[in-house]
């Protein structure tokens, strides 16, 4: 279980109770960009729980923020909550201060340019430059910003960087391994609480729809799609919130909870499948629609799969990383949660 | 608000001189050619002189109080028990069952004399127990068992048949769930006990069935006016069906549930080392987040069982997850085997590969079938 306890995690899902009601999404979709919940996220705080206390944030518990962000990703959170409290926790890294305003961050490869989550919406982009160990700040605001092809509603756009100067920028001490364990674990814990969301909707609504006479629940047919789409998203909160864990154990380094935030991704984005097809399935032609809640999370899932390297990506680096290594360390990773040998 | 209960278990270092006992021990036996590893050995490989050797060194019994020759430990150090000996496909079989189940059974519900007498000889790896629930009619429909116990004035007279009970050959005892008094109308729960029979009785035939692969380690077994004492009826009379749900409940979240082929993947990477593909290395990845995760929910189990909590929803779906899971692995090292000529296959290699194709088809039916399972889950989530 990801913990939901705790101030910050608290205030989180209070926010989004009473500013992100099933409508927002859809409003945000349609263009009315919910302000009013960012706002109130701002104004708690929130965005800044990673930041270290001397750098102006309030350097909450790792575990908790991660409650926020299952709270977030329940409520198919339209603005770039969890995208904005890892970009601060990445200008931390490099003793920057936090973005003024709403945030989202790229990993710098070859290419000039990068995909970048919500990029319509956020104010500043925090780029990590994994080569050079360095984290810069821009000002996505005067950037000319385009909407990319994207299968979430949080939208993509490319951010060229060439040609713009940073705000702001530092060394940093942040390895690629611990920037990929904080991505790939933040993204692991949303799309837990999606799919723990979609079950709920597709609960509620094969409990409501009657055909042949009785409710849809009641065909043995689809209560064993839905059996099987539980143990899968069962699996997937356990799966995040081992990688939580593992995070908040080595906050210092999180490149110590890599092999965990990995295999959550891995387990994680395989069972993408097994929980959206069943889903979409008994919601029939209703699921299928954009007035319907289900896209909301069907369609995150699908993009957060892919974010950052989609399942079989992993798949690989973890495998190719695991043959090297003896069947001694690899059953002392599966039981005890320790992969590095020491 | 999230729907399952699996909490997290911050890591538990002080266990893992246990865990390095085990495994040099285990790799002692082996090298010595005391045991080969097998799948399901749990299940299928029975050798009541390994069992003895375990019960020597503490490893059965661990959790039960010094007096009944327990060894006052937690339910965790039992698990890390049970998880090395699996990995190694260790001949575990003759004591697996009284180990898990039945001692905890008789220590809640057994006479002071019984525990006195059998606890000591489980754990010390000489006694065994069979399980006695289902019966030809009454299968994944396990309140339609037949099987009678009635009262007469020594105690109890049972006539019937039980099936499908693994290592009832080697066995001195099974716990029968029994028809004591005919059910109120369609409420079958009622009227059902349980009975501990001591099966070397008169009257009490046990015949092996021989499995798909030829192996004998299933029975059945019939009772003819065998008489049992009165203080065999373990628990409450009439009440044997809550007794045993609870009873699956513990037993389906075990390392069993998604260990039982780990041994064919560790002796493929053997194998494979140094001569793994890419595709095999992908798959291998996929495997190991598997089990890492399935390990983290049994874990968790394990965890809250040993606070005294038990949650029935959740072993259903680690049991459901799991046996998917070492049917799949299976599989996945049947493809990633791929990567070797046939003729580079070690004979052991073949010998694990094989049993572990052959035994896959129980995985997914004892301890409550797999449809079985996913009408708890439905029923949990309100769907019926």
């Amino acid at each position: 279980m990801i913990n939901t306890e705790g101030m910050v995690a608290e205030t989180a899902t209070k926010i989004y109770t009473d500013l992100c009601s099933r409508e927002v999404p859809h409003q945000a979709e349609a263009g009315q960009y919910p302000q009013g919940l960012w706002n109130a996220l701002a104004e708690n705080g929130l965005p800044l729980a990673w930041v270290s206390e001397d750098n102006g944030g309030f350097g909450a518990d790792y575990d908790e923020v991660f409650g926020a962000i299952w709270a977030s990703a329940q409520a198919a959170s339209p603005v770039p909550f969890a995208e904005t409290l890892i970009a601060n926790w990445m200008l931390d890294r490099a003793g920057l201060a936090p973005a003024d305003g709403s945030a989202s961050f790229a990993l710098s490869g070859s290419t000039p340019s990068a995909d970048i989550p919500f990029g319509m919406h956020a104010d500043k982009i925090v780029l990590f430059d994994a080569a050079h160990h360095e984290i810069a700040l821009f000002d996505n605001r005067v950037a000319v910003r385009s909407p990319e092809e994207a299968l979430s509603p949080d939208g993509m756009t490319q951010f060229v960087f060439s040609g713009h100067l940073a705000e702001q920028s530092g060394k940093t001490d942040l390895s690629r391994r611990a920037f990929e364990a904080m991505i790939l674990t933040v993204r692991a814990v949303q799309m837990a609480a999606a799919m723990e969301t979609a079950l709920n909707l597709s609960i509620d609504y094969v409990s409501q729809r009657e055909q042949f006479g009785r409710p849809l629940s009641k065909f043995q047919a689809i209560q064993h799609q839905l059996a099987l789409a539980a143990s899968e998203c069962a699996a997937a909160t356990m799966a995040a919130t081992q990688a939580a864990s593992a995070v908040a154990r080595h906050a210092d380094d999180p490149a110590r909870a890599w092999h965990e935030a990995v295999i959550a991704k891995v387990q994680i984005g395989h069972s993408v499948e097994a929980v959206t097809v069943p889903f979409q399935q008994v919601h029939g032609a209703m699921g299928y629609t954009q007035e319907y809640d289900l896209h909301h999370y069907t369609r995150r899932l699908w993009a957060w799969r892919d974010a950052l390297g989609n399942e079989h990506h992993w798949s690989k680096q973890l495998g190719t990383e695991l043959a090297a290594t003896s069947p001694d360390q690899i059953w002392k990773g599966v039981t005890t949660g320790n992969w590095v040998a020491s | 608000m999230q729907r399952f209960n699996f909490p997290v278990v911050q890591p538990r270092p002080e266990l893992e001189e246990l865990r390095g006992e085990l495994q040099a021990f285990l790799k002692e036996e082996r090298e010595a050619g005391n045991f080969q590893p097998e799948p399901e050995c749990w299940m299928a490989s029975a050798d009541p002189e390994f069992s003895q050797k375990m019960g020597k060194r503490g490893w059965i019994g661990l959790t039960w109080p010094s007096q009944y020759g327990g060894h006052d430990k937690s339910a965790l150090e039992r698990y890390i028990v049970t998880e090395e000996t699996l990995r190694a496909g260790a001949p575990v079989g003759a004591h697996w069952i009284a180990d898990r189940q039945h001692a905890p059974m008789l220590l809640a519900h057994g006479t002071e004399e019984q525990k006195l007498d059998i606890l000591p000889r489980i754990a010390a790896g000489e006694c065994y127990f069979a399980i006695g629930l289902s019966e030809p009619g009454a299968g994944s429909d396990l309140a339609n068992v037949k099987t009678k116990a009635e009262k007469v004035s020594d105690g109890w007279k049972i006539n019937g048949q039980k099936i499908w009970s693994s290592g009832a050959h080697i066995s001195h005892y099974m716990v029968a769930l029994l028809r004591t008094s005919p059910a109120d109308g369609r409420n079958r729960h009622v009227g059902l006990s349980q009975l501990l029979i001591d099966l070397s009785l008169p009257g009490v035939t046990i015949k092996p069935i021989i499995d798909l692969s030829g192996d004998a380690h299933f029975n059945e077994v019939y009772f003819e006016d065998v008489i049992v004492p009165d203080d065999c009826l373990l628990g409450e009379e009439g009440g044997g069906w809550a007794q045993v749900t609870g009873e699956l409940a513990m037993e389906r979240s075990g390392p069993e549930r998604f260990l039982s082929s780990y041994i064919t993947l560790e002796t493929a990477l053997g194998q494979l080392s140094g001569r793994m593909g890419s595709d095999s290395q992908a798959r291998l990845g996929k495997l190991i987040a598997n089990l890492r995760t399935l390990r983290g929910m049994s874990w968790a189990i394990a965890n809250l069982l040993d606070q005294g909590v038990s949650p029935e929803t959740e072993a259903a779906l680690v049991k459901d997850l799991g046996n998917r899971l070492e049917n799949d692995l299976t599989q996945q090292v049947r493809a990633m085997l791929d990567d070797l000529p046939p003729a580079d296959w070690s004979p052991e290699m073949r010998r694990i590969m094989n049993i572990g194709v052959l035994r896959s088809p129980p995985n997914t039916l004892r301890g409550g079938t797999t449809e079985v399972m996913r009408g708890i889950i439905a029923r949990q989530l309100g769907l019926r």
